[in-house]
């Protein structure tokens, strides 16, 4: 019983850090389904996607004059939960871009998507440095959710606590809009057979856009959410994109819940190696998924999918 | 797609003497041209790492995306050899190659019966824990910083010796290793083990059904190609006189991967070389103009996989057909592939 009590709190920290890790998984896993196409900018779209909400929330008052003033001005919350809107939207405009410059890669190899969104993550980490310079950068947070509160005289940070809810929030509600909504019937339809969903009549090219557009944004999302924890650097983005492809691989390809299971695990994982050796924590990922995939090769839930030919 | 199998198979063939008459002349010329002697080394390590991740990419189809993890263990275990046990250039590659050998071997183990995507992931993965056990391993690597003040040990056939200590003298060195590689992998990817590696990228299942044994062929080529990773590695602590866990990240992986296609890889067996080639002089004379050459570089990658696939080398190839059908339109149906 003591154990359990002295591992709970390990325990909980692994499952929100867990969250995030799904959180950061999800955009992944929508453009993975519906566009059989790794897309290794995940990662820096994340980045970006917070390095624009820090512009968002405090921009350099002298570029605009008064206007900027009179913003700057305004209270943090508001311009926070601006940031949280607008960042997502210029995100996915972003997304958009790359996916119509991608379309010449359909019906060939996967392996030229994935070339190609290799490419534009060195370009999107270079156009950061350029304008951001190299050098750390701290995404500002409302009062209300930043400090500490005290449980059972342990001391936890409320925003580590916003952030597991905010994970779990939005993975929830892509979860509704894939099971509830028309919109994600196409999208599931889509990642299921694109030929018969183009039979039907549906616009598979527009879908493909959407979609896109849709995952970066949810990239973005995840950047504005985890930035205040891990910090702004313009590598920031090759720390995100590795547990989500790993998450992916682990939780197996097409499937949702086995993705979010899977972020959990690695979550666990990383918190209770953390206890013991914690220098070595982040290793536990990559060897939980070696295990797993040497003796599951779909992952835990993965169907058969165009990514094994 | 595959690198056609040329006419001319000889031992040595026009490129391969064109090729090092440029490479030996290089320090005679290089400074004069406004580079440095330490940039010819650089050029020939990564050409023969380059060369030898092109035997997956190229010539078996296996995208690797971890492969800066070998050309680092090969690195680690050359330092180690100088630092700790003895002075000695022989057994220092000789450690490198066979530690990238091992290390390839187990991974190789683990994945050669992935395809595609899926191949490509577990690459990453394992690559990645090479790379965090370089970093975290402080007692054996020296965690962040490496192994510093490696030797550069003298060259020595027993009796005659020679000092690698000069740029110049690493330079022929590794001038002359990079011409053992591009020698040995001719012959390589034109004998039946060669073949067998295309029959596999052109259809693995097909390749299975032949008769050929799959997996062993993904294995064995993985681990030769982990080996010649760890050569380079090897020469590559030599010329940085340190080892360090920044050549196993996987942005160093992605620009042995991007070296290879933007020349060519995949339709030829110089398109590795002259990718490298492409890199160092983008590095160095973009580099001249502007701090953001990177950015630069990255957006022709991007447009090179959606406009030209096939690289430098493939452009080259196209231009020479075209000439060709121009010129002699009598021979129709003579258009073999230019290459060799």
């Amino acid at each position: 019983m003591e154990f359990v009590l002295h591992l709970a709190p390990h325990l909980l920290n692994g499952l929100s850090l867990g969250f995030l890790f799904a959180l950061i998984a999800l955009g992944f896993m929508l453009i993975i389904g519906v566009m059989e196409l790794i897309n290794l900018a995940h990662g820096s779209l994340f980045a970006l996607g917070a390095y624009v909400a820090m512009v968002v929330i405090a921009p350099g008052a002298s570029w605009w004059g008064p206007l900027g003033k009179w913003y700057v001005a305004q209270p943090l919350t508001l311009r926070y939960v601006l940031a949280l809107v607008v960042a997502p939207v210029i995100l996915a405009f972003v997304g958009m871009l790359l996916e119509i410059c991608l379309r010449r890669t359909y019906g060939k190899d996967p392996l030229y998507g994935l070339l190609f969104t290799f490419g534009a993550a060195m370009v999107i980490e270079e156009l950061i440095r350029i304008v951001w310079g190299s050098a750390e950068k701290f995404l500002q947070v409302p009062q209300a959710i930043n400090g500490a509160f005290l449980v059972g005289g342990l001391i936890y940070s409320k925003y580590r606590f916003f952030a597991a809810a905010s994970a779990l929030l939005l993975i929830l509600l892509v979860w509704l809009f894939l099971e509830r909504t028309p919109y994600g019937a196409m999208i599931k339809a889509g990642a299921h057979d694109s030929e018969m969903v183009r039979a039907l009549g549906i616009n598979l090219k527009r879908l493909r856009l959407c979609v896109f557009g849709f995952g970066t944004a949810l990239a973005a999302m995840a950047g504005i959410i985890i930035a205040p924890i891990w910090g702004l650097r313009p590598h920031v983005g090759v720390d995100a994109v590795i547990p989500a492809f790993l998450i992916i691989v682990l939780g197996g390809v097409g499937s949702f819940w086995g993705a979010v299971l899977a972020g959990v695990l690695v979550g666990l994982a990383v918190a209770l190696t953390a206890v013991y050796v914690s220098e070595w924590s982040l290793l536990s990922m990559y060897l939980l998924l070696i295990a797993v995939v040497t003796f599951r090769a779909r992952g835990l839930f993965g169907k058969k999918s165009i990514l094994e030919v | 797609m595959a690198p056609q199998p040329s006419i001319s198979e000889g031992l040595v063939t026009r490129p391969m003497v064109i090729l090092f008459a440029v490479l030996l002349s290089l320090p005679l010329w290089i400074e004069a041209v406004g580079l440095y002697q330490y940039l010819g080394i650089e050029i020939a390590v990564w050409m023969i790492y380059a060369l030898g991740f092109n035997l997956l990419l190229g010539y078996t189809g296996l995208p690797s995306f971890g492969h800066g993890a070998y050309f680092g263990v090969g690195a680690y275990a050359f330092g180690l050899v100088q630092l700790r046990l003895i002075e000695s250039l022989w057994l220092g590659l000789a450690a490198g190659i066979l530690a990238a050998m091992a290390a390839g071997a187990l991974v190789a183990g683990l994945i050669s019966h992935r395809r595609g995507i899926y191949y490509a992931l577990m690459t990453i993965a394992c690559a990645q824990v090479f790379w965090f056990v370089a970093v975290k391993w402080h007692s054996v690597t020296g965690g962040e910083d490496g192994l510093l003040n490696v030797a550069r040990p003298a060259l020595s056939f027993g009796i005659l010796s020679a000092s690698l200590r000069g740029n110049t003298a690493l330079y022929y060195l590794a001038v002359a290793i990079l011409g053992l590689t591009v020698v040995g992998l001719w012959r390589f990817v034109h004998s039946r083990f060669g073949k067998a590696l295309q029959a596999i990228k052109q259809n693995e299942m097909r390749a299975g059904f032949v008769g050929y044994n799959v997996w062993l062929y993904k294995f064995l080529v993985f681990t030769l190609s982990a080996g010649i990773a760890g050569l380079a590695g090897s020469l590559f602590a030599m010329a940085q006189k340190s080892a360090y866990p920044d050549v196993m990240s996987l942005h160093s992986a992605g620009l042995v991967v991007m070296m290879t296609l933007i020349g060519g890889g995949f339709v030829s067996f110089w398109g590795p070389v002259v990718g490298t080639a492409v890199f160092f002089l983008a590095r160095d004379l973009l580099g001249a103009f502007t701090e953001t050459w990177l950015l630069w570089y990255g957006l022709m990658f991007m447009g090179i996989v959606l406009f030209k696939p096939e690289g430098v080398v493939g452009a080259w190839q196209d231009l020479v057909r075209r000439r060709r059908t121009a010129g002699a339109t009598k021979e129709t149906g003579s258009l073999s592939h230019h290459r060799g």
